[in-house]
């Protein structure tokens, strides 16, 4: 418990900087135009506006109230995210089947536990799946393995 | 009336051999993929969206509905059972549907759950084809001023009615809104907050954002938290679904005011089916005799929410394909599968694309009957599935989410982009920022810009062209409406937590 809403003064003031940002970025880099004959910069710098007041509304009230601690996991997301990524950075260069293993390898670890039969296992299986459903089943235009070296 | 040559018109093309695969293989992998814990109807369609680029728009569309409400069927298995709802509306279910499948009942809940999704999405389909083809000609006056204003009164009432709090809701749209317009800009060409990428100078992928925000970042959230269900096996076999007549005397009446509700709740932009059913749920547990037996397994509790949820799901419909303005997020997503076939929607689709329109609402009733009849034999495949342990399926889930978005561009970076939206939608859960009015945005967000830029140029800048029209301002002043009842409604919030922590 928090003698104040902490968790939504952070999240408005990240609100109200994410719009500062955006505004100044679309004012800066494009064409603002005038009201009857817009640029390429004016919605999004209207945009930008909008969220920066959102926020400051989002703050405001969140300083007269208590709150709850939210809930964050770190390692989840971590290895979640990681698993995905390193599906990215695997597959043009060694095909699916070894990004499908790099993906499951990585992502179980969000488990914290290893269980190497186990996870050997779903491997093989998952990379079976993906073999029949995109390979065959859809002809995905993907090579399936490749040695780049 | 030429209504009745349309009926057949769509229904020589839903009845398409080609169409009626697609429709059973949509609701069959929607069932699969809703009855996953942790799978909500968002997901599942997005999942599985891109399996449809290869089709005809018509094919890929009756698909992606078969997968919606094969999966919001689903989700009502996996709330009946587990007490694990993947939507807000199957939360409802599971407040007498779990309390049911605890006393032994859960295959009678899962019948009856059927039934009442049949008779409400019936409904729906009936609603729908009487006044779609009424509203479109109307709409095909609209102007920009009349668009703009219609959106911003849809975006403003999905992000206050249904979310926590009308400043969230709003603030998401508004980020939506600024995630549409990455890309080319309409009328000069300049790509815009594409930082020096190749890719973003085209826009978005809206599947890797849907993936990335409902998909991913409800992995994360669910990894470590389910626990394999203990289901008796017993109280779900097909014996067990048969209702008594005591069931189907109370269920008959809830049923149809369930379906009334939520036909109506279905056509207003940005309430949609999870609405629909709080408020059936309410109105039956204040019509009924004895009102204690609600949340210990009343049928009328299950019955009347579903069919509302139903006949919202298809009255949704309604303002999606004649004015192109979702009223859902789920809703959005359809009206992405559209874009990305190039099929404009809005009032002409009706006319110009008739077998699409017709073809789609037959395929719904099509698609129902599948439903009721697919869900008797494969309730045992539903039970084993549920009992999956969650470590097992989130790989798997995660390796189609993967190869699903490589495959709509072929694009390792709609995967990175994948990564950063699973980050952000898993921040937006720690901030309690909604997901779905962020898609209502990105999807709504280029037309809206387009709209207003259209609508100042011909006004010669005059923000007065937006309360001009009778339209345009009514929509107005309902925005205004909307926005004031919800500063009401959260003061009054405040007002009675101020109250209660003084109380403490």
């Amino acid at each position: 418990m928090f003698s104040r809403d902490y968790r939504d003064i952070v999240g408005g003031l990240i609100l109200v900087l994410l719009g500062l940002a955006f505004s100044g970025y679309a004012i800066t880099q494009y064409d603002l135009g005038t009201l009857r004959r817009m640029g390429p910069g004016m919605f999004p710098a209207m945009l930008g506006a909008a969220m920066a007041l959102l926020g400051v509304l989002q703050v405001i009230p969140a300083l007269m109230r208590r709150g709850q601690m939210p809930e964050v996991r770190i390692f989840s997301p971590i290895f979640v995210l990681s698993g995905c990524a390193a599906f990215a950075l695997t597959l043009t260069s060694f095909g699916l089947l070894p990004a499908v293993a790099a993906l499951t390898i990585v992502s179980s670890l969000a488990e914290l536990e290893i269980r190497p039969w186990r996870l050997g296992l779903l491997v093989v299986a998952l990379c079976l799946i993906a073999w029949l459903v995109f390979g065959i089943g859809f002809g995905l235009n993907l090579p399936m393995y490749r040695w780049p070296f | 009336m030429d209504i009745f040559a349309n009926l057949v018109l769509g229904l020589e093309t839903a009845l398409s051999y080609q169409n009626l695969t697609y429709c059973l293989l949509g609701v069959v992998l929607g069932m699969i993929f809703g009855v996953m814990p942790g799978i909500g109807t968002l997901a599942s369609i997005s999942m599985l969206f891109p399996i449809t680029f290869y089709l005809e728009p018509t094919t890929a569309l009756i698909m992606l509905a078969g997968v919606w409400y094969g999966s919001s069927y689903g989700g009502s298995i996996a709330s009946i059972l587990l007490n694990i709802p993947g939507t807000p509306s199957s939360a409802v279910t599971a407040l007498d549907g779990y309390p049911m499948s605890r006393q032994g009942r859960g295959g009678v809940a899962l019948f009856m759950t059927t039934v009442a999704s049949f008779v409400g999405g019936c409904f729906g389909i009936i609603v729908l084809i009487a006044f779609a083809p009424v509203i479109a000609p109307h709409a095909l006056r609209f102007g920009s001023a009349e668009y703009f204003a219609l959106m911003l009164f849809g975006l403003v009432a999905a992000s206050t009615i249904s979310a926590g709090s009308m400043v969230k809701g709003l603030a998401m749209v508004v980020l939506g809104l600024m995630l549409g317009t990455v890309g080319a800009d309409m009328y000069t060409g300049i790509p815009r907050f594409s930082f020096g990428f190749l890719e973003l100078s085209q826009a978005v992928s809206i599947v890797a954002l849907a993936m990335g925000i409902f998909g991913v970042s409800e992995v994360i959230t669910m990894i470590r938290r389910i626990k394999p269900g203990d289901i008796d096996p017993k109280s779900v076999t097909m014996r067990a679904m048969i209702p008594t007549r005591e069931d189907w005397r109370r269920s008959w009446a809830p049923m149809l005011r369930g379906s009334a509700i939520g036909t109506f709740f279905g056509t207003l932009p940005g309430t949609g089916p999870s609405i629909a059913s709080f408020m059936s749920y309410a109105m039956e547990k204040r019509s009924a005799a004895e009102p204690e037996r609600f949340g210990k397994g009343a049928i009328e509790g299950i019955m009347g929410p579903e069919s509302a949820n139903n006949a919202a799901d298809q009255t949704a419909f309604i303002p999606t394909l004649t004015l192109g303005i979702p009223g859902s997020a789920t809703m959005a997503l359809m009206l992405g599968a559209l874009m990305v076939h190039g099929i404009a929607p809005g009032p002409t689709l009706l006319t110009q694309q008739a077998p699409l329109f017709w073809g789609l609402v037959m395929s719904f009733w099509i698609g129902n009957l599948m439903l009721l009849v697919l869900n008797i034999p494969m309730i045992g495949l539903w039970v084993r599935m549920l009992m999956i342990p969650y470590n097992l399926l989130y790989p798997a889930i995660l390796m189609f989410i993967c190869i699903g978005t490589y495959t709509v561009n072929n694009s390792v970076f709609d995967i990175w982009l994948v990564v950063l939206f699973g980050f952000l939608g898993y921040v937006m859960r720690i901030f309690e920022w909604p997901a779905a009015p962020l898609l209502l945005g990105f999807v709504l967000g280029p037309m809206m810009e387009s709209h207003f830029r259209r609508a100042l140029l011909l006004s010669r800048g005059d923000f007065a062209t937006f309360f001009e029209s009778t339209i345009a301002a009514t929509a107005m002043g309902l925005t205004l409406a909307v926005v004031l009842w919800g500063m009401w409604s959260s003061h009054r919030r405040r007002k009675s937590r101020i109250l209660a922590q003084n109380v403490d």
